[in-house]
């Protein structure tokens, strides 16, 4: 470890002790001053850009008992996303359609603030942001997950598991859930005397002659997909996809969700000491675009890699 | 139904009756952690992650000032089982894996050497396919390593069992479900000390001691394999740093 010492420079902050110091416990003491003496260089302490987001790697189908799955890595942040397909009775209002039920667990592995006895905080909150996202953004025509007109249907349960929290926890695990619908086949099915609907294996299919209700096993076709990006704005500056440190530091975070089509899906900005301006609005959706656009590039190179297995 | 195969003497995933299933392990996937790993037995996907020693954050639970205090955490993910439907924590198996663990981790940390600390141990199962709680001690013996916590021995473990007359090493979840006797055995490897016995269902007392000899067997291996590991890493950590 280097043993540098950080001398009193321009950008103010503590004086004294601070003067001579080790950089990682200056880091620990005064995180603001020593955030303020980087952004006065445009730069963090990971040597990113201000307007750089971290390495970001999907990979598809790593669970391999669930029907879709995915495993989303910006920089440190790990997220697995699994979808489980049961059968159920579709409700009166709606015959035609199926459902989609989201949870979003942080267990104690992730984290250092997360113990048994003190589940994290946000992890209700985005639990909840993922589950309005997915269904404000008509990604899933739930229409497609009917399976018998008003006896049966498809719900889809999306199960997202933190294996890491390294910030952008919401824009992660939106593109895990994203990624895992991209990989999700609809298994075949076929009905019993008695009614019950039950899953045929491929397997099964081929030895027994079972009265299959959907001819092939399919994939959902998606329209407009979501994509988010996470900002932390601190005075006037405006750093995109925070680690977990800056989160805490930074005055406030705001995520922004565009679609495909170029339509605002979703504004979130909880609050925070940070006042938000027009003109910084639309710098974040100027980045969001740009990271939308990177995201979908890499989005459909995993799913063509997986198509090439 | 026919577990070994009478003809080719092959069990249902084709292995022969004293093959384990493939072993891989990576240690340091979680960086958030002091230490992690994660262990694969064949379709069995673990991670463990520790935490500490860092303060014990419940005062009540503290028994004494000399040592320090060992917690694990067992879960299940949702989509890790066959079936969806279960609560991942709080269950009872979930509760009693979670103390098998702990005691089994706790005869090989020398906790007087970290007194009025805490140590979490907390271990999350991704995939199950049998053996979750064996590997769930070998993922934790190696995030303990990586989070450099002082160590008598290294924990291995590994279950066998006994199958159409015949002692099977490894079992996965189909054979592991068939009804026939389970044995898992936790040993400390070069110390060459059991820790952790656990079985079910009946067996003869000799048919019991080649089961189990098969199992200590099982564990040696992995203990081999769990060393190599342990090397290889070094050598990286050693590379890093520019030595």
């Amino acid at each position: 470890m280097e043993t540098t010492q950080m001398t009193e420079g321009g950008g103010g902050g503590a004086t004294g002790i601070a003067a001579q110091m080790e950089v990682e416990a200056f880091r620990r003491l005064f995180p603001l001053p020593f955030y303020k003496r980087h952004l006065l260089e445009s730069v963090r302490p990971d040597a990113r850009a201000l307007d750089y987001a971290r390495d970001t790697t999907i990979s598809l189908g790593p669970v391999a008992s669930a029907d879709g799955s995915a495993l989303v890595k910006i920089g440190e942040t790990a997220m697995l996303a699994a979808i489980k397909l049961e059968v159920m009775t579709p409700s009166k209002e709606r015959p035609d359609e199926g459902s989609i039920v989201v949870e979003f667990y942080m267990p104690p592995i992730c984290s250092p603030m997360v113990r048994p006895g003190r589940p994290a905080e946000v992890a209700p909150v985005i639990s909840k942001q993922l589950l309005d996202v997915i269904r404000s953004s008509g990604m899933v025509n739930l229409k497609e997950l009917c399976l018998i007109s008003g006896k049966a249907s498809w719900i889809a349960y999306l199960d997202i598991y933190c294996l890491n929290a390294d910030g952008s926890l919401f824009d992660a695990a939106l593109l895990s859930a994203v990624a895992a619908f991209t990989h999700l086949q609809i298994p075949l099915v076929s009905v019993t005397e008695e009614g019950r609907v039950f899953t045929v294996s491929s397997e099964q299919e081929e030895k027994t002659k079972f009265e299959l209700v959907n001819k092939e096993k399919r994939k959902l076709s998606l329209s407009s997909i979501p994509f988010p990006l996470t900002c932390v704005i601190h005075e006037d500056y405006i750093l995109v996809d925070p680690t977990a440190e800056e989160e805490t530091v930074m005055e406030t975070s705001i995520t922004l969700v565009l679609d495909t089509l170029g339509n605002l899906v979703s504004i979130y900005k909880p609050g925070g000491v940070g006042l938000a301006s027009t003109e910084i609005m639309k710098e974040c959706i100027t980045r969001t675009k740009r990271r939308m656009q990177e995201l979908k590039t890499i989005l459909e190179e995993s799913v063509s890699v997986m198509e090439v297995d | 139904m026919e577990y070994v195969n009478p003809l080719t003497g092959l069990r249902i995933d084709g292995r022969r009756p004293t093959e384990m299933r493939h072993l891989k392990a990576q240690i340091g996937v979680v960086s958030k952690a002091d230490g992690s790993a994660l262990f694969e037995m064949g379709n069995t996907r673990v991670i463990a992650a520790v935490y500490g020693p860092r303060e014990v954050q419940n005062k009540g639970q503290q028994m004494n000032n000399t040592e320090a205090l060992v917690r694990c955490e067992y879960s299940m993910a949702n989509f890790s089982t066959g079936d969806r439907a279960r609560k991942p924590k709080g269950d009872r198996r979930s509760t009693e894996i979670s103390l098998v663990i702990r005691q089994t981790m706790e005869a090989c940390i020398l906790t007087k050497l970290m007194p009025r600390s805490q140590i979490d141990i907390f271990v999350q199962v991704l995939q199950a396919d049998g053996g979750t709680r064996s590997a769930c001690i070998n993922a934790a013996t190696l995030a303990l390593a990586d989070a450099g916590i002082p160590m008598r021995d290294i924990v291995t473990s590994c279950s066998a069992g006994y199958l159409c007359t015949m002692p099977l090493l490894d079992l996965n979840y189909a054979e592991d479900s068939a009804g026939g006797p389970d044995v898992t055995v936790g040993i400390l490897a070069k110390m060459d000390k059991v820790t952790l016995l656990q079985m079910d269902a009946k067996l003869p007392l000799d048919t019991f001691e080649t089961v189990m000899q098969l199992a200590i067997e099982g564990c040696k291996a992995i203990a081999q394999y769990i060393r190599e590991i342990m090397l290889q890493n070094t050598k990286q950590l050693e590379c890093r740093r520019g030595s």
